[in-house]
């Protein structure tokens, strides 16, 4: 597990969310049993995550220290900017283009 | 809202005001996670008070006490702040204090974007240097409780996480292995962007958020405003996303004959967008340990990535 909150952690956080601050002022009655089966779906996406495998991050952790102790050879900076291009992709795809 | 709050609310701001006053029904105002901040009016006072969140743990910020103090010590020095009112050491039974609340904007993006703020944004980069010369040169022993803060203590706030972050692991031994000769230190916001000013149509209005003061070298006070995620979407401007950076430096070095060079904003830069990026971890974990339950603080662990990626760009770009 490299990457916090995880896909199931970020499910978990908008169930809060969606059940105990949007659900308590839903007044309309078809609106609320909507809710009701998008938490029910929600659920289905928390707990198909949780069967994931966890990732291994023992490369990344290893990259880590590696530059922690100030082993950096040249090609360090292309690996780590590609990895990081690779999380933004998932987080927030539209942020590259803000490098022309 | 209950009712001890309120009479609570009443007597603090009798004893800040120093008379008997009716006060309005106070109103939790949004976004104050490690503190709350009420609007409340009395007597024709425009007020705020601000009081402790439950459950912070306040490791590398100011408690509220000394943050009333280097809020009267900036006053003093005659730095535009929100007139600071009274500390109340119990207000149902959290510390708080009582300052004015100024009128105008805050919100960074709004700040960088809106039509009639423009003439404020010809302004704010030389507004924003004369006032930053001037919380510099507030000397260190009116705030004597300050401490100084060094590149280790982000190491230590990143080793708390335990999570793998390559990316800012490259930005801190950069920032190690290019380190400028050290500057004496001065009394520093240690906030000090767009999104913790507050702007009216004529310009700066007051500096707000003195909770992470401390003593520092004066550039990273200085640099910290030029951090992308500052510029709240308009990239162009490097600094805060309203204006140059030439004319704020050289204002800043006119008022207090620092000198500091170009290069050492880009090395304090790149420190902030380091800073920035731990911060984004920070704020995960509050939710993550259960502190402070909010989907707004979740999502920054994944958003740290945009922070992430801007160092591993300013590293590039310096190395080249």
């Amino acid at each position: 597990m490299s990457e916090r909150p995880t896909a199931q952690e970020l499910a978990e956080a908008i169930q809060e969310f969606l059940a105990g601050e949007i659900l308590p002022t839903l007044t309309d009655q078809r609106l609320r049993f909507r809710m009701l089966v998008a938490l029910n779906a929600l659920g289905i996406v928390y707990r198909e995550l949780a069967a994931l495998p966890a990732e291994d991050d023992a490369a990344l952790r290893a990259l880590a220290r590696r530059i922690r102790a100030g082993d950096v050879p040249a090609g360090t900076l292309a690996v780590v900017k590609a990895g990081v291009e690779a999380r933004l992709r998932i987080a927030s795809p539209h942020y590259l283009e803000r490098y022309g | 809202m209950i009712a001890e709050m309120r009479e609570a609310m009443q007597a603090a701001v009798a004893q800040a005001l120093g008379r008997a006053v009716e006060i309005s029904e106070p109103v939790l105002l949004a976004g104050g996670a490690s503190k709350e901040a009420w609007a409340v009016d009395a007597d024709g006072e425009r007020l705020l008070v601000r009081r402790a969140a439950v459950g912070v743990i306040h490791r590398h910020t100011l408690s509220l006490a000394h943050e009333f103090e280097v809020l009267e010590a900036a006053y003093e020095a005659g730095v535009k702040v929100p007139r600071p009112f009274a500390y109340i050491a119990d207000l149902a039974g959290r510390e708080a204090f009582v300052m004015e609340r100024l009128e105008g904007e805050t919100i960074g993006r709004r700040i960088v974007q809106r039509p009639e703020l423009e003439a404020a944004r010809a302004v704010l980069p030389l507004q924003l240097a004369e006032e930053l010369a001037k919380v510099h040169a507030i000397p260190a022993e009116r705030v004597p409780f300050l401490t100084g803060a060094a590149i280790e203590r982000m190491v230590e706030e990143l080793d708390e996480m335990d999570e793998p972050h390559p990316a800012i692991e490259l930005g801190l031994w950069w920032l190690r292995e290019h380190r400028p000769s050290p500057r004496p230190r001065v009394v520093s916001h240690g906030d000090y962007r767009i999104g913790n000013v507050v702007v009216d149509e004529h310009g700066l209005v007051g500096l707000l958020d003195w909770e992470f003061a401390h003593l520092d070298d004066p550039a990273r006070d200085l640099s910290f405003g030029l951090v992308r995620a500052w510029r709240f979407g308009v990239d162009a401007k490097r600094l805060g996303g309203i204006g140059e950076v030439k004319p704020y430096l050289e204002r800043y070095n006119e008022l207090t004959g620092f000198d500091i060079r170009p290069e050492e904003l880009d090395y304090w830069e790149l420190a902030g967008n380091v800073a920035w990026a731990i911060g984004c971890q920070t704020q995960a974990q509050r939710h993550l340990s259960g502190l402070d339950r909010s989907v707004e603080l979740a999502i920054l662990g994944r958003l740290g990535a945009e922070v992430e990626y801007e160092i591993c760009h300013l590293v590039e770009r310096a190395a080249a």
